[in-house]
């Protein structure tokens, strides 16, 4: 996640559809510096598409199926 | 006391408002965004609460609702943001000195050229006046939703139109308006600028500026945002990229507070409360030789009266008043073009009550007001 405003918003937006989720600070969520990753236990195809839907920017980093992270 | 200078802070503040200020003095003590332990992700969740309310009171998304320092430092931002490429601008001969004066600096610079549209009583005539105005290189329109000295209202629905049909940004001043009048970007506003502590109650040190995202924003500032740290360069993103440094998050809470405030009272019964104080001065006033009300009945105005009174300064006048125990701002309100299109050469004294004024306070400043001349001292 960009920034902790888009975090919270995906974080809100996941969890009012069922997606229990959290949010993590990270020192490098990309090649710029520390930023916040909303961390999501299961697929993420689901939870992509709906901030996608909703203009969240985010990517998704390392991973598996019980420990993804947008 | 009796504070009736509530167009430059209400005061007093809601007690919804009150308690959220200690709550989050007592709990929201980390600095949003800018770490994961506990007390910062506590204390960033309760802004992000504050911007979410603050967006959909405006009808913004909360990642363009970016908190400032007051409604200043928000048209700072926008006017020098959006013009940082130079261009045309126009703002109205109403503005308030924190529209006027950036506006007027970038083209003492150079960087810009400057128009001023005339304000008249008649709304037809204002949005002509802007209309007239417009060039091919016009690249923002800067305009009061309320004139802050007599509460006139513009025709910002019509000169957002206007904008719109002519590709120029309009950045309105929302000010005196905002907590009144239900003010939404749908209006046509591409970045409303506003103070936190007035119309919506909260503490001083807070401001608005919401944009729809049309117009690029280029800061003014720069600095950490607990993003990209590893960048040397400011986020592209909002809020981020307009909010460097850490943020007033006490402050935010209560602008949240206070705009939970204003939909539990209904802000039409707030306004019409407000416009009913309005009417009773002016009444109260009527008739009574050497006072001028400055109201024009081919305009509408927001809950705002500037009045003088012969024989005495607008200072003067104020400071008697404040021996009685009112509190009313005199003199010029920081809107120096303002007061030239009123030709008040002297300045006038302003009469702008909020929710909290009651029917007899505004009756004892009547009665003070009309015996001005009897007062000691005077």
């Amino acid at each position: 996640m960009p920034s902790y405003t888009y975090a919270v918003k995906a974080q809100r937006l996941l969890r009012a559809r069922g997606y229990p989720c959290r949010i993590r600070r990270r020192e490098k969520t990309s090649s710029e510096g520390c930023g916040f990753s909303v961390l999501i236990n299961g697929s993420c195809e689901g939870a992509e598409r709906l901030l996608t839907g909703y203009a969240v920017p985010y990517s998704v980093r390392g991973g598996g199926a019980d420990d993804d992270k947008l | 006391m009796i504070n009736f200078d509530n167009a430059a802070t209400t005061f007093p503040k809601p007690l919804s408002v009150r308690r959220a200020a200690a709550e989050a003095i007592k709990s929201f003590g980390g600095n949003a965004g800018r770490g994961g332990h506990e007390l910062a992700m506590r204390t960033s969740e309760a802004l992000y609460s504050a911007r979410e309310t603050a967006a959909d009171f405006f009808g913004a998304a909360p990642e363009n609702t970016v908190f400032t320092l007051n409604c200043t430092h928000a048209l700072n931002m926008a006017i020098q943001g959006v013009m940082s490429e130079g261009g045309h601008i126009i703002i109205s001969s109403m503005e308030h000195n924190s529209a006027a004066r950036p506006t007027v600096a970038l083209a003492m610079k150079k960087q810009v050229t400057l128009s001023v549209a005339e304000v008249f009583p008649d709304s037809e005539r204002t949005l002509e006046s802007f209309r007239r105005l417009i060039r091919s290189d016009t690249r923002a329109v800067v305009c009061t939703i309320a004139s802050n000295v007599t509460g006139q209202l513009l025709p910002y629905k019509e000169i957002g139109q206007l904008c719109r049909e002519n590709g120029i940004c309009f950045i309105a001043d929302g000010a005196q308006a905002c907590g009144i009048y239900d003010i939404k970007l749908s209006d046509g506003i591409n970045i409303l600028c506003t103070a936190g502590h007035k119309g919506l109650y909260g503490i001083t040190g807070t401001g608005l500026l919401i944009t729809d995202g049309q117009y690029p924003i280029t800061p003014i500032m720069q600095g950490g945002t607990g993003s990209n740290s590893l960048s040397l360069f400011q986020p592209s993103i909002l809020p981020d990229s307009l909010e460097s440094g850490t943020p007033n998050v006490i402050g935010a809470v209560t602008v949240g507070a206070g705009i939970g405030f204003i939909g539990t009272y209904g802000m039409n019964r707030l306004r019409a409360h407000e416009e009913r104080l309005c009417r009773l001065f002016i009444e109260g006033l009527e008739g009574t030789e050497g006072i001028t009300v400055y109201r024009d009945a081919a305009a509408e105005y927001a809950p705002i009266v500037s009045f003088n009174t012969e024989g005495f300064t607008s200072e003067a006048a104020a400071e008697l008043l404040s021996e009685r125990g009112f509190c009313l701002r005199a003199g010029y309100h920081c809107a120096a073009l303002a007061h030239a299109t009123l030709g008040t050469k002297g300045g006038t004294v302003r009469f702008a009550p909020s929710v909290f004024n009651t029917e007899e306070e505004v009756r004892k400043l009547v009665y003070n007001v009309k015996t001005l001349k009897n007062l000691p001292n005077s």
